[in-house]
């Protein structure tokens, strides 16, 4: 029981972390180019990597055990 | 490309599909598991990824460069919160059974039957713009794969119109995936294993064209960029600029964020179609992963696009376009079939659920209130539910038909898609609140979703009207009758704000507003306050359903859920909930609460939960509503009163148990000190004449001088004393015989009560003579025929005249016997002129040597044994002795016994005599 409120806490804060990253003001904070590329591309496709691969983390960790309780 | 060719690629992909579907749905193993797995459960998902991200997300790319893609980041952010969110959902609509999002918003406000069909009237509303945009990017793909000018499609002749056939074959495809058959739970895994075909399909035609044009047509993506870096107009969208995106990118994040659980083909894929509620953690980072995928190239191919394309060119068809124009028009048909994939996979689902919802939750509600209809008493209706979905599948392309036809061509695919994210969006605080707030009431969810459809209507629906033609410009520019401050796009003045996002604000606003302040204001029902602990508590309706005490016959619901279901699917379910709860099917005749529950679920999964309510109610008893925690407490109550009275009664009973004990006690004690007079008495009463015996047998030998005279006289007194001797210890043993087991030799002949009274007069003659009392006998009765013992009888007569002599006056002493019939009795009477018997002393004088009057003074005159032996006697005759007032003063001594049976009175003498004489 106590994971699976840990769990829901970090996916919360992940909403939470998702919300700030995603909109407007700090996306503004991202412009022009990286090597060529558009930074804002590159911004946004990163932090949505980093969101989905730590989602995958937090959800997939124990999750055999405790979901065949 | 001949457009022969085109048609016959996208049929033969089309009828591929519904093979993969039929296989699904008609064969074991493999194929068939393939629904429970989390992989196709995340790609049927992807149903949310319509053709409007295919073709309409490039479009928008081409033109703004990133803003499509908050309606992708909106779901991921969404799906962080599924723990809590979408999980809560699963659980009460499989516990509930819900079957679409009119069902969940009904059932959670009381299942409400009238907020379903609302829902579901503005989801159809709402949805039909979506619908007609599938149809248009299929139609305008169409005319731009076959080389023809597709930008005109509504002067197109109706048969040569693409738009037309789609929309037929794409209304039988989901007739054939979505009606087939009934299901319990709606489940339609044939058309789910499709829809993650189509988006496997969707994800590698978009991948492969990115992949073409990236290295196909350019030197890699950052040759792409570079190349387009070049171009001022497409720097420029890059460029960094403080306020680039606000308002509207955070209304599209939002709308998105919703729409992802409020769409009804989403809920119903999510939600409906889900087979087990463990797929959802892996589902809730590999859809954000699928949905990252899909939008990986979508900015590529747009600026691409842009760069090789004429800026006249449809911005929604630039998939298309591309490698057409670039001469690879296979690429360009795999490009068409992705496009095909995602506008049919979100047909299918999409008029599945609009079906679904309409049927159960508009359709059926009313066709069962028609009584004209007799659906009362058809046994079998899975088949008009089946039509009336085929019907509305119908219904709803051809509405989506029309409103593409005269309205669609003027709108980029985009708009036209927020419109309806903005519609369905409406349901969300109704959800949300509705899950998590147990103050939110029907009123409420009613006002809010309604105010804010209005202002939906009013803001985004009528000025698409407006701009297609239907409504004057006008309307638009200045404002119903020229009010500038109701302009549907600057509602109040709030100008600065695309209309998606002024829609937006508006109509949530609105509906928020209206849902929390009626929630407020209003007072909820007990029942609806019961449903809203079900729901937020997510108690589990097992419980819940302690609330209803409902009862009804299992045979009549079996018979209710057999016409919805047919009546093999009706009775395996009943089986299956028999087996699970250790029922006997076959003997069980009365549902209780939780069986009543499971029917009225089983029905819910089929034709919505508001209308399962209303047919389950039709036969079920339901009893006073004990209903919310006042109610249990209520119940608690009474439970507690029920103890009181029961404990109550049991100190009634046992006070009541003391007192028979303490009577008893009181008559034991009163026993034994009879006991103890008994003992004293017969020791004083043989001791009497024993006293006189040893004095005159001694007189007798001391006087040998005593004349013979009184020789004699002493000699008879102690022959007298031994008599009377021997007389009180007979009497002594008869009764001792009598009272120890009622043994008491008696024959059951037939004797005549006349003879024994002729008989006992006659022997007490010399003693009435002696004592001067004159004797009066009177037989009113001949054969007074009883069964009993005649020495017996005589016994008692002869005690009874012996009283009457010795206590009846002196000197002018009377007695009487009379013998009379009353009813089935004969009753003898003893009477004499005496002092009379107290009426307190008339009970007593049959106890054992009770002798009235003063023992002192008065010599006994009797052993007081005769009246105890009488009774007996006369108990053992079953017959009754008791003492009145004589009619010549003094006693008179009742005996009633009764007649002997007429018959088999000569036989059982005949018989005795037999015994007798063996």
């Amino acid at each position: 029981m106590l994971r699976r409120t840990v769990r829901r806490d970090r996916m919360v804060g992940l909403f939470a972390a998702g919300v700030l990253l995603f909109n407007p003001p700090i996306l503004n904070l991202v412009g022009g180019t990286i090597f060529g590329w558009p930074a804002l591309y590159l911004y946004l496709f990163g932090v949505w990597t980093a969101l989905i691969v730590a989602a995958a983390f937090i959800l997939e960790s124990g999750n055999d055990n405790e979901e065949r309780r | 490309m001949s457009q022969h060719l085109i048609i016959l690629a996208a049929v033969a992909y089309l009828v591929l599909l519904f093979a993969v579907a039929y296989l699904v749905e008609h064969t074991g193993g493999r194929v068939s598991r393939l629904t429970g797995s989390s992989l196709v459960y995340t790609l049927s998902l992807a149903v949310y990824c319509s053709s409007w991200t295919f073709n309409g997300g490039v479009g928008r790319a081409s033109q703004s460069g990133l803003d499509f893609l908050p309606i992708y980041l909106g779901p991921t952010l969404a799906f962080c919160l599924g723990p809590i969110v979408i999980r809560r959902m699963l659980k009460i609509s499989h516990a509930h059974r819900i079957t679409s999002i009119a069902d969940l918003i009904g059932a959670r406000f009381g299942k409400s039957g009238g907020l379903a069909a609302l829902v579901t009237i503005i989801a159809v509303i709402g949805l039909i713009p979506y619908i007609a945009l599938q149809l248009k990017s299929i139609s305008s793909g169409f005319a731009v794969l076959s080389a023809s000018n597709g930008t005109d499609v509504a002067t197109k002749p109706v048969l040569t119109d693409g738009a037309l056939w789609s929309a037929i074959v794409l209304t039988i495809f989901a007739m054939l995936f979505g009606s087939r058959s009934i299901h319990p739970r709606e489940h339609h895994p044939g058309m789910v294993v499709a829809v993650a075909l189509e988006s496997i399909l969707k994800l590698v035609s978009l991948t492969l064209i990115g992949l073409f044009i990236g290295y196909g047509l350019f030197n890699g993506f950052g040759d792409l960029f570079s190349k387009a870096a070049a171009i001022p107009d497409i720097r420029s969208i890059f460029a960094h600029s403080p306020d680039r995106y606000g308002y509207n990118w955070i209304a599209m994040t939002l709308l998105a964020m919703v729409a992802v659980f409020c769409l009804p083909r989403q809920f119903q894929i999510m939600v409906v179609e889900n087979v087990d509620e463990r797929h959802l953690n892996r589902v809730l980072w590999l859809f954000p992963l699928y949905l990252l995928a899909i939008n990986l190239f979508i900015l590529p191919i747009a600026i691409a696009g842009r760069m090789m394309l004429p800026t006249d060119t449809d911005p929604d068809n630039l998939v298309l376009a591309i490698p057409l124009a670039s001469g690879y028009p296979v690429v360009a048909l795999i490009a068409f079939l992705g496009g095909l994939s995602a506008a049919a996979s979100m047909v299918v689902v999409e008029t599945t659920a609009l079906s679904l919802m309409v049927c159960n939750d508009v359709v059926m509600p009313a066709l069962l209130r028609v009584k004209a209809l007799g659906l009362e008493q058809k046994a079998d209706l899975t088949r008009l539910l089946l039509w009336v979905r085929r019907l509305v599948m119908i219904g709803v392309m051809g509405l989506g038909y029309l409103y593409m036809r005269h309205d669609s061509a003027q709108f980029a695919l985009v708009s036209i898609g927020l419109m309806s994210f903005v519609a369905v969006a409406q349901f969300a605080p109704a959800i949300i609140g509705g899950l998590f707030w147990r103050g939110a009431t029907k009123a409420g969810a009613f006002a809010g979703i309604s105010v804010g459809f209005l202002v939906w209507v009013y803001t985004l629906l009528f000025p698409s009207f407006a701009r297609s033609g239907a409504l004057t410009m006008d309307f638009i520019a200045h404002g119903p009758f020229g009010i500038a401050l109701l302009k549907p796009y600057a509602l109040f003045g709030l100008a600065g704000l695309d209309p998606v996002t002024h829609g937006t604000f508006w109509s949530l606003l609105a509906n928020i507003a209206c849902f929390v302040g009626v929630s407020l204001a209003g007072r909820q029902s007990p029942v609806e306050r019961a449903h809203a602990a079900m729901f937020v508590e997510a108690v589990h309706p097992g419980d819940a359903a302690q609330i209803w005490r409902r009862t009804a016959l299992i045979p009549d619901l079996m018979s209710l859920a057999s016409r919805f279901l047919g009546k093999e699917k009706a009775a395996s379910a009943y089986a299956e909930w028999a087996a699970k709860r250790g029922l006997d099917a076959r003997t069980v005749v009365q549902a209780d609460t939780q069986t009543v529950l499971f029917y009225e679920r089983l029905l819910a999964g089929v034709i919505g939960a508001a209308s399962a309510r209303v047919l389950v109610d039709a036969i079920v008893e339901e009893e006073p509503l004990g209903v919310d925690e006042i109610m249990r407490i209520l119940d608690e109550t009474s439970r507690v009163i029920v103890a009181n009275r029961q404990l109550e009664e049991k100190s009634r009973a046992l006070e009541a148990a003391t007192a028979e004990l303490k009577q008893a006690n009181d008559r034991l004690q009163l026993l034994d000190r009879l006991k103890d007079d008994f003992v004293a008495t017969v020791n004083h009463e043989l001791r009497t004449p024993l006293a006189s015996i040893r004095a005159f047998s001694e007189i007798l030998r001391d006087h040998p001088d005593l004349t013979l005279g009184e020789r004699h006289e002493f000699l008879r007194i102690v022959i007298a004393e031994s008599e009377r001797l021997t007389r009180l210890i007979n009497q002594l043993l008869d009764l001792s015989k009598i009272e120890a087991s009622g043994a008491m030799p008696r024959a059951d002949a037939p004797v005549d009560l006349a003879s024994i009274a002729h008989e006992s007069a006659a022997a007490m003659d010399q003693v009435f003579a002696a004592s001067g009392v004159v004797l009066r006998v009177e037989i009113d009765a001949s054969d007074a025929y009883v069964l009993g013992d005649h020495d017996r009888l005589v016994q008692v007569l002869i005690n009874l005249l012996g009283n009457a002599a010795k206590f009846a006056r002196a000197g002018d002493g009377k007695a009487y016997l009379t013998l009379s019939r009353v009813g089935e009795a004969f009753e003898l009477a003893v009477g004499d002129n005496g002092p009379g018997i107290r009426p307190k002393d008339r009970e007593v004088v049959f106890e054992r040597f009770r002798q009235l009057g003063d023992t002192m003074n008065d010599k006994p005159q009797g052993a007081g044994l005769g009246l105890a032996i009488s009774q007996r006697i006369v108990m053992q005759h079953g017959g009754r002795i008791w003492v009145e007032e004589s009619r010549l003063g003094g006693a008179l001594f009742m005996v009633s016994l009764p007649c002997a049976p007429p018959k088999g009175r000569q036989p059982k003498a005949r018989q005795t005599q037999a015994a007798t004489v063996s």
